[in-house]
């Protein structure tokens, strides 16, 4: 019966992680003035990787990057990040939780992007992750120049928390 | 006209896309025209779903025949118990064509939705602070035409 709890336990912290990190990185796009149409476009596909890597325990960091498609080269303008923390609740048994304020007062500090911006969801993972339909192997844009601010965590489940960070550019 | 309630649950039970592949198995049988017509809209269904608005405001489902049909999704706490009471439909009504699905959303995304679902006929959405109004009887314009004569009043 305790492995049932447990395993329902997990298993419900995933699922509540995976599906509100999507919809705090949604919250985000709407709320910085970008075009939603694309998350909503590979929602499942989204989901399922988030998912999927959670309950593997392989992913790291699911971030959402901003990027100026009229400039050549280096051309990120922002970064959302939602760092996975395994060992959140050491016991394992932690409510499932959001903290909408979190993501709210990220989006208020970060501002607005210009209209055209571009957007992509990238999945950090550790070596050996399972496949997943739909993703495709890349690699950051680079964050030189930039400020990284963690404001806390804003999802909690499980043993698991998703801890927010934002980035921008230094001086700003 | 008969309405029927169905309860699914949702997240944390099920994602929001297998929250949509759960009420897509009560409304038509795999492999036929209308369950392609409700998986092609599973990620709007999905962004919905997991805005909680259908926990607000039930999907509601008007089959060419039949009872019209009415959806909520249970999040949270209760949707484990949810899921354990879960009853499929008698049948299944989007089997037929002629069907169509009314998704309640907020206002804050009642816009975006609606352009997302013009490419999808048969379904619409509406916004979940005006109730259920799906296909409820136009009041008629005589109604809406009556005016009070202040003048006549005063007459003796």
């Amino acid at each position: 019966m305790n492995t049932a709890v447990r395993v329902n336990t997990t298993t419900y912290a995933v699922t509540h992680i995976a599906t509100n990190m999507l919809g705090s990185i949604r919250a985000i796009i709407k709320g910085s003035g970008l075009n939603p149409d694309r998350i909503r476009d590979q929602w499942d596909v989204l989901e399922r990787g988030f998912a999927a890597w959670l309950a593997s325990g392989h992913l790291k960091t699911a971030t959402l990057e901003v990027y100026d498609t009229s400039k050549r080269g280096d051309n990120l303008v922002g970064r959302f990040d939602f760092t996975i923390d395994y060992g959140y609740y050491p016991g394992g048994d932690g409510d499932l939780w959001l903290d909408p304020d979190t993501v709210a007062f990220v989006i208020r500090k970060n501002g607005s992007f210009p209209a055209d911006c571009e957007y992509r969801i990238v999945a950090d993972c550790a070596p050996g992750h399972p496949t997943v339909p739909g993703w495709a192997a890349t690699t950051y844009r680079s964050t030189a120049g930039f400020t990284r601010h963690a404001v806390g965590t804003a999802i909690g489940g499980g043993s698991m928390g998703a801890g927010l960070a934002y980035y921008t550019r230094s001086g700003k | 006209m008969s309405v029927v309630s169905r309860a699914v649950a949702a997240i944390p039970v099920r994602t929001s896309v297998g929250t949509w592949e759960a009420i897509t198995d009560l409304l038509a049988p795999a492999d036929t025209a209308g369950r392609r017509r409700l998986e092609e809209v599973t990620n709007i269904a999905a962004v919905l779903i997991t805005a909680e608005y259908t926990q607000q405001e039930p999907i509601v489902v008007m089959p060419s025949s039949g009872p019209r049909i009415r959806i909520r999704t249970v999040h949270g706490a209760d949707a484990e118990e949810a899921r354990t009471e879960e009853v499929s439909l008698a049948s299944s009504p989007c089997a037929e064509p002629g069907w169509t699905l009314s998704l309640p959303c907020g206002v804050d995304d009642i816009e975006e939705i609606r352009a997302a679902l013009r490419a999808h006929p048969g379904f619409e959405v509406r916004d979940l602070t005006e109730g259920i109004t799906v296909g409820e009887p136009v009041p008629s314009a005589v109604a809406e035409d009556w005016l009070i004569n202040y003048d006549e009043l005063e007459n003796p």
